[in-house]
């Protein structure tokens, strides 16, 4: 609930949009009951008499009325829209501000891609926040209460009638579908998961469903999921239509009642009939108002669920890391006995890890996938913690840091390298924002990529590089930052060989005081390397210089003799 | 593919609805006229209150059918797109599983399953809400307007000329935003893209020390993007504006004209003036609705334009017979002019050529020279668009498909694992019943025995979608295990080229042999090794076969196949 108790404090605090898009609120819904009521008063007192000026009265009531009804609704619609917008771009910042500080380390809790999708889109639900939720039933309210109090002054007996229907509208109704409402939504929900899961695996497991036939079955599977998913959708739908339908029998027996009561006072001389087809009138008119009550249980559970999903995601109080000062360039980096397993997995991705890199070398992490190469620099780079061991830059426990002071003297490559909407220009940018394009320019060529002109677009994710070029832009970024510390993650992967070779002797020829840390599969351009690591299996295998290495005749030499027979 | 046909081919919700709405409709009037009776009883007859209790049994029985028809027709609307929706569920798949190209084509499952996951939710407004209000909106009013105009006829007149003037200002205001409208959801979709991309890019963010001031830039194209929402809102409301105005006006008129003949004339009953005054706002009411849910309709319009896209799209099948392959072991296979060709893309062969069973078959060619096209045309995973493939002298195509498919293992670079069991995932490769001692000696042939029983849960250890928890070379093994257990005649392999263990590396040689020696082995080679032992080398450029032969007489017959390896392996070769 503390989910929701948020959103409804960020949509309050657009206190003027809200209180405006509640006033005409109620104006609009007071203006339809006047209309209705005057026009229901008004012929009866035509029935009895024959004055004119009744004519001109209920002519003027009418227009009064029903202007005045559309320009409020018109007002409140505006009013309440516009609150929503700001109440989300609200949200979208406080979210942004509350996940920033648990970047990155959250992303490889969440090993599933579409964990940012998902936000995106709770995000967006909450639009239904203000509009469907919240606010409906305090318009409602205000609109009854006045309706109340206005047939009171003629009969107690009616004006109870009508608040107890309220009571049943607004409340009692809403309340009993948003309960049943909960297994509901869940079930659909991990129904559509599955759908979309299956649907998945067909798509990509299809050359090895083909060939072992059971792409048939898979077929059948998936058609079963479909018809689990559809019959979820059906339940929600039905559930939806029978919450709008019992909503709307009592809103018209509480308008039955109030004739019934009413000809019954009417007939006992108690009330007078000039009024009874108003009060049906009042009646029918404010009861036409709870409609969209009737989508509240859907709306409250879906935004209820959002807002506890981002609440997960990012709980109120951030994870405190150490807040120490790092050490002052050159230091060295010392681990100790590193252990690590990743959450929810059996074998452990490193063990015993011990290493030390001095100031100004240039250290290679070599070995195949899976043998914890990235999940080292994660450690390194402090996004992952340590079960165990010790990780030291320059004697100061990297744990105790603050984490964003440690980055200041880093110059940090990762495999995936994230690139903006936007240009060349504006993605090197973010390395460095008062860099000149000139700088921006050397930089690319460093990289081999004068060809790109800084104006270029970039789209989204960068879909519109190669996968080289953004490795080589990713380094640009890199060398426009120009920071001691370089840790890069197989950053040249998808760059030909030659290419490569020429990127590593412009870094390493521009940078001879720099600590360079490079993780690789590949083993070409290792020779001028201070020291090599070999890693296999979460284990260091081997370590030392290239030469010594070659001349051990073990795993890296059996590694550089594999790599030399493939043809690619 | 259009929405309304599809709706109308659920002929019985159809007629459903059709019989609610003409239900509801009589409801709507009875509900009024008992009201009407009720009040005009106690008010100006002086009735007791017995007298008029009929009236009310009327109005509680109106009251019921209408809230009943109320909801028939919206459980109908569900019905209805409840069975649309499976419908479209159900072509889609068999689209995807018919489609030959998704063997080889990558990148392209997520718009699919986007299609078959969110491009059918969106259609379920057309259906559930548009359709049943569209058909009310075709029934009650005309009944409403029927008993009007029995009841008064001028006010049925003054209908009949106010209100088409609200489809013509909706249409005038709705051509207006149309265009502002569609260049909006643009921006919000390339808005909804912008915060997205953002949170991706926060890693990125934070190790350049970007992070705060991306903070503003949220709040700021946030709030830009609120205003120009805005701007669109603000007409679409102003439509709806318009349609109350009108409704509004229409209804003044009218009250004018009942007030006149009521007061000045006496011509008018009150019992006339006060059915008439409850009928015609329900009358422009349902109109309303309709324009509510005629936005909900052009929503999912869209949504289906993708989904013709696809279920229009012709695929040729690969095409198979009914005949049994009856050989044991690998038989003879030949290439007659085969070949295949993709759109008006890349064209591959014709390829002639003749591989002797228990060959040892290596393709070598540049990338995007063909290699795995070639290989997905032979194992029968892509349609020939031109020649034969021949088993012993048997046209492929007239081979069963179960036959020809459980002769045969695929081993690709990165082979896809199921979400279940390792035992589930070696198990697929045999179509039948197997004993865990069977599983267990497959998995120790493929040299991944010894890990599955280092795990907790043994073969029965979880492994999630896309065989996420294992390594690469994990997942080769498991797909070799596979293999063990359906001992295939035909075996085709591409073989993964680096990042695999020492330890990987050399099991998998060893058991492509062991797998090799009862089957014919064709491998899209990456190892000089592979190479060298093979029986047969074919050299693919351009997708034309430009050599074939061993290792010895294609060095000194085939510049090609000289210039390749030397360039790849220099001195390697001396």
């Amino acid at each position: 609930m503390s989910g929701l108790k948020q959103i409804l404090f960020l949509t309050l605090h657009e206190k003027r949009d809200v209180a405006l898009a509640v006033f005409f609120g109620f104006l609009a819904g007071v203006a339809g009951v006047a209309l209705l009521a005057s026009s229901g008063y008004l012929i009866s007192r035509a029935a009895l008499t024959s004055q004119m000026t009744i004519l001109i009265v209920m002519g003027a009531c009418l227009k009064l009325f029903g202007l005045a009804s559309a320009l409020s609704r018109y007002a409140e619609r505006l009013f309440s829209h516009r609150a929503t917008f700001t109440m989300l771009s609200n949200l979208r910042s406080s979210f942004f501000e509350k996940l920033s500080p648990l970047a990155p380390g959250i992303f490889s809790h969440y090993r599933s891609g579409d964990l940012l999708a998902r936000i995106v889109g709770d995000v967006e639900s909450l639009q239904n926040f203000l509009l469907r939720v919240l606010y409906p039933p305090i318009v409602l309210l205000l609109v009854f209460l006045s309706t109340i109090f206005f047939s009171a002054y003629f009969s107690m007996g009616i004006a109870a009638v009508i608040a107890i229907g309220a009571f049943l509208t607004v409340f009692a109704v809403p309340a009993v579908f948003a309960m049943r409402q909960r297994t509901i939504h869940n079930a659909a929900r991990a129904s559509r998961a599955s759908l979309s899961t299956e649907s998945a695996e067909l798509l990509h497991g299809f050359r090895d469903l083909k060939i072992n036939q059971r792409l048939e079955q898979k077929q059948q599977q998936l058609e079963d999921f479909s018809g689990d998913y559809g019959s979820q959708q059906r339940k929600e739908g039905l559930e939806e239509n029978l919450s709008q339908s019992v909503n709307g029998l009592v809103a018209l027996l509480a308008s039955f009642f109030v004739l019934g009561l009413g000809a019954y006072f009417t007939a006992a001389g108690e009330l007078d009939g000039l009024y009874l087809a108003m009060l049906v009138m009042i009646s029918l008119g404010a009861f036409e108002n709870v409609s969209p009550m009737a989508a509240f249980p859907a709306h409250f559970e879906e935004n209820r669920k959002a807002a506890s999903r981002l609440d997960e995601v990012a709980p109120a109080a951030p994870v405190l890391k150490g807040d120490g000062q790092p050490p002052q360039w050159p230091f060295d980096i010392t681990l100790d006995n590193i252990n690590f397993t990743y959450r929810g997995e059996e074998r452990a991705a490193l063990t015993d890890i011990s290493l030390q890199i001095e100031p100004g070398t240039k250290t290679a992490i070599v070995g195949p996938s899976g043998s914890g190469k990235s999940t080292l620099l994660q450690l390194l780079l402090n996004i992952l913690e340590p079960d165990e061991g010790t990780i030291r830059l320059g004697g100061r426990e990297l744990a105790e840091l603050d984490q964003e002071k440690v980055w200041e003297s880093m110059n940090a490559v990762l495999q995936e390298n994230h690139f903006f909407f936007g240009t060349i220009k504006s993605n090197l940018l973010i390395a460095n924002e008062s860099a000149s394009d000139e700088q921006l320019e050397a930089a690319l060529s460093q990289v081999q990529l004068a060809e790109l002109a800084l104006s270029m677009k970039v789209g989204e994710k960068g879909q519109n590089l190669s996968g080289g070029q953004k490795q080589r832009l990713a380094i640009a970024r890199a060398i426009i930052r120009r920071k001691p510390l370089w840790i890069l993650d197989e950053p040249v992967s998808s760059v030909d060989s030659i290419t490569a070779k020429a990127i590593y002797s412009e870094l390493f020829s521009s940078g001879k005081d720099e600590s360079f840390i490079i993780v690789s599969h590949d083993l070409t351009a290792l020779s001028q390397m201070d020291q090599i690591i070999v890693m296999d299996g979460g284990k260091i295998v081997e370590s030392g210089t290239y030469d010594s290495l070659m001349q051990k005749k073990s795993y890296f030499y059996e590694l550089k003799q594999i790599e030399k027979d493939v043809f690619a | 593919m259009e929405l309304k046909q599809l709706a109308f081919e659920q002929r019985k919700w159809m007629v459903l609805l059709t019989a609610a709405s003409l239900a509801k409709g009589a409801a709507m009037v009875g509900q009024a006229l008992f009201f009407v009776l009720a009040v005009n009883g106690v008010f100006l007859e002086d009735a007791a209150f017995a007298d008029i209790t009929p009236y009310l049994y009327g109005l509680l029985g109106a009251i019921l059918l209408r809230a009943f028809c109320g909801y028939a027709i919206g459980r109908a609307g569900v019905e209805l797109s409840t069975e649309v929706k499976l419908k479209l569920r159900r072509q889609l798949i068999s689209s995807f599983a018919a489609d030959p190209l998704l063997a080889s084509e990558h990148g392209q499952s997520g718009r699919k399953v986007s299609l078959l996951m969110d491009a059918v939710d969106e259609v379920d407004g057309y259906f559930s809400k548009y359709i049943p209000q569209m058909i009310q909106t075709y029934i009650i009013p005309i009944v409403l307007l029927a008993v009007i105009f029995y009841q008064h006829w001028i006010t049925g007149l003054i209908i009949l000329i106010t209100a088409p003037f609200i489809p013509v200002f909706m249409a005038l205001v709705g051509i207006r935003t149309k265009e502002k409208a569609d260049e909006q959801m643009e921006k919000l979709g390339q808005f909804s893209g912008t915060f997205l991309d953002v949170l991706q890019g926060l890693t990125t963010l934070k190790l350049m020390g970007q992070a705060d001031r991306q903070q503003k830039t949220i709040k700021k194209s946030s709030l830009d993007f609120r205003d120009s929402t805005m701007e669109v809102l603000k007409s679409a409301f102003l439509s709806s504006l318009m349609l109350e105005y009108i409704s509004m006006l229409s209804m003044g008129i009218i009250a004018l004209e009942i007030g006149l003949r009521l007061v000045v004339f006496d011509s008018l009953t009150f019992f006339t003036a006060f059915f008439v005054m409850i009928l015609v706002p329900d009358f422009f009411n349902m109109l309303k609705d309709f324009g509510s849910a005629f936005h909900t309709g052009r929503s999912s319009a869209a949504a289906a334009g993708r989904l013709s896209e696809e279920l229009t799209k012709k695929t040729e099948p690969v095409r198979f017979g009914n005949t049994e392959l009856a050989l044991q072991g690998p038989g003879l296979l030949e290439l007659e002019e085969l070949e295949f060709q993709y759109g008006g893309g890349f064209s591959l062969g014709p390829a002639t050529l003749e591989i002797p069973p228990f060959s040892q078959v290596a393709f070598i060619g540049k990338s995007g020279s063909g290699k795995t096209t070639l290989l997905h045309a032979i194992a029968g995973l892509l349609p020939l668009t031109g020649g034969r493939l021949l088993v012993d002298g048997m046209d492929r195509q007239d081979i069963s498909e179960q036959s020809w498919f459980s002769q045969m293992s695929y081993i690709s670079q990165n082979p896809y694992l199921f979400a279940g069991s390792i035992k589930e995932n070696i198990a697929l490769g045999a179509g039948r019943k197997v004993a865990d001692e069977e599983i267990m000696a497959a998995a120790k042939q493929a040299g991944i025995a010894e890990m599955v029983l280092s795990l907790k849960q043994g073969l029965d250890t979880p492994v999630g979608e896309a065989g996420r928890g294992l390594s690469g070379g994990e997942k080769q093994r498991i797909a070799l295990a596979r293999a063990f257990l359906k001992k295939p005649s035909l075996i085709l392999f591409d073989e993964p080229t680096t990042g695999l263990d020492l330890k990987t590396e050399r099991i998998l040689q060893k058991s492509m042999a062991e797998l090799g020696k009862g089957a014919t082995v064709l491998t899209v080679a990456h190892r000089l090794h592979t190479i060298k032992k093979a029986d047969m080398i074919l050299v693919l450029d351009n997708g034309k076969l430009a050599g074939a032969g061993s290792h010895s007489e294609l060095l000194s017959s085939e510049p090609l196949y000289r210039e390749m390896i030397e360039a790849q392996f220099g001195g390697v070769l001396q």
